[in-house]
């Protein structure tokens, strides 16, 4: 009797023992969304790539080297690549996924009436805007080179084994940077979700792809960074998004200021000129990668206006455009789901209707 | 029989407490370094540089192997990038920091600053990411 006794008391104190070691093991699990993640940060693309996953890193050494491979195929700058070899020899036979890429992208080109144009890259090269040795060409110069920008000019013989021929004018010049990005960040958020990724979020500079929502059940909180130069806190408001790509351009992105005058990057196809038709800032939000990278810039080139009208007719993404006189406009489907930051609550948000 | 029960489960106790206080303490420690006392980051070529706490003033020169260089500063809480050896002074005309979601990149030199540990700053917290 007594040893049952016994036996029952040390059973006790050691079970209470164990139940004093379990806070030790509690404290590691911090409650913390990041903890879920898998990440990764590289350079490619000229620009940073960030992606965390909810799943395996061995997806995440996959996904770097398809953007690589991508990036070997499709930069503009590097020798060998599809591109550089169609610039150079104006023949050249391109893969599959560069046959897509270029074919999306002169798809934006036909729909946007030339506002984004894939063979501006010898003007945007003249004015320094691909080197950083930035200047104001003279006028003469820009109206030569622009004599040769006409993407309806790229020929392009999609073959049975979805492979193509592509031929561009003697004088003329492509780059495919205003889409690859875009391409690129649903390319590997397909990836991802093949694999059983339901929670992911891909950050290729400045284009944000999310999968799902987070692994605490709540949306991606996305900040568009403001267009202003002065902003205190970089950050124009804050979307809440799962399954979209978010894709801003703006002309604060890369500029030069010269006597005064402030020269961007977004050319307008048209004058050759930076684009400035009184936007300073396009976000636009879809489902296709690819179409929001080359409307976001095509919509700035054409100014806000035209852009609404774009988006009425087409109404197959969503959009926040910022004036240049401090207005924010938001198309109806995104408008619940957007919030202006603290520093430009004051700012008027109006949303545009269908 | 007794006796050596009792000195078992002391023994136990004693070391469980050990390590619950150990634990307790690290995470304090580990608080403090990550998130109590915000932190300017500097990777270069995907590899950290140096960490420097923002409660500090300094300037620092980022010397990379090819002769480039970076130099930025901190102070009043915020970094910035004051001089850059690249072509497109991208991070130099980068607004200055104190908060993580918008790293300062400076591309051709393969350097990011990011600041941590301050995510609260400006009431915006909990953002993910940043398009741009």
């Amino acid at each position: 009797m007594k040893s049952v006794k016994m036996n029952d008391i040390k059973r006790i104190v050691y079970m209470g023992a164990l139940v004093s070691c379990a806070p030790i093991f509690c404290a590691c699990q911090k409650n913390d969304v990041s903890q879920d993640y898998s990440s990764t940060t590289f350079f490619a693309m000229d620009t940073v790539m960030e992606i965390q996953i909810d799943g395996d890193e061995t997806l995440l050494t996959e996904a770097q080297q398809q953007v690589m491979d991508l990036e070997n195929r499709l930069s503009v700058t590097k020798d060998g690549s599809e591109v550089s070899k169609l610039n150079s020899a104006k023949i050249c036979r391109f893969s599959e996924d560069s046959t897509e890429i270029l074919t999306g992208a002169l798809q934006v080109c036909t729909d946007t009436d030339g506002a984004l144009d894939i063979s501006i890259y010898p003007v945007l090269k003249e004015w320094g805007f691909t080197t950083g040795e930035y200047k104001v060409p003279d006028e003469e110069t820009i109206e030569d080179l622009l004599s040769d920008v006409d993407y309806s000019q790229v020929q392009v013989a999609v073959r049975d084994d979805g492979q193509a021929d592509v031929v561009i004018p003697e004088n003329m010049e492509i780059d495919l940077g205003s889409v690859v990005k875009g391409y690129t960040s649903q390319m590997l958020a397909d990836y991802f979700a093949e694999n059983g990724v339901d929670s992911a979020l891909i950050n290729l500079g400045g284009n944000v792809q999310c999968i799902g929502r987070k692994t605490n059940g709540n949306p991606w909180k996305i900040a568009i960074k403001s267009p202003f130069t002065d902003s205190k806190t970089g950050i124009l408001g804050v979307l809440e998004a799962e399954d979209v790509s978010i894709i801003t351009s703006g002309g604060y992105e890369r500029y030069f200021e010269e006597d005064g005058q402030m020269y961007w990057h977004i050319l307008d196809p048209a004058t050759g000129h930076p684009a400035k038709n009184g936007l300073v800032s396009v976000s636009i939000i879809g489902t296709d990668g690819l179409k929001g990278d080359g409307l976001s810039t095509s919509l700035f080139v054409k100014g806000l206006d035209a852009a609404s009208d774009y988006w009425r007719e087409h109404q197959d993404f969503d959009a926040i455009f910022v004036t240049d006189d401090e207005q924010v406009y938001i198309t109806e489907g995104v408008a619940e789901k957007f919030q202006l930051s603290q520093e430009y609550a004051d700012f008027d948000l109006k949303v545009i209707n269908k | 029989m007794k006796k050596n029960d009792f000195i078992l489960i002391a023994v136990v106790l004693i070391i469980a407490f050990t390590i619950f206080a150990g634990q307790r303490l690290l995470n304090k420690n580990n608080n403090e370094n990550n998130e109590a006392v915000p932190v300017a980051v500097v990777q270069v070529c995907g590899e950290v540089y140096g960490v420097y706490p923002l409660s500090v003033d300094r300037e620092e020169r980022i010397e990379l192997e090819d002769g480039s260089y970076n130099i930025f500063s901190i102070k009043d809480g915020e970094v910035t990038m004051i001089e850059a050896s690249c072509p497109d002074k991208i991070c130099v005309n980068h607004p200055a920091i104190h908060s993580s979601y918008d790293p300062i990149v400076c591309l051709p030199n393969e350097v990011i600053i990011t600041v941590q540990g301050n995510d609260d700053a400006d009431g915006d917290n909990d953002i993910d990411s940043i398009a741009n």
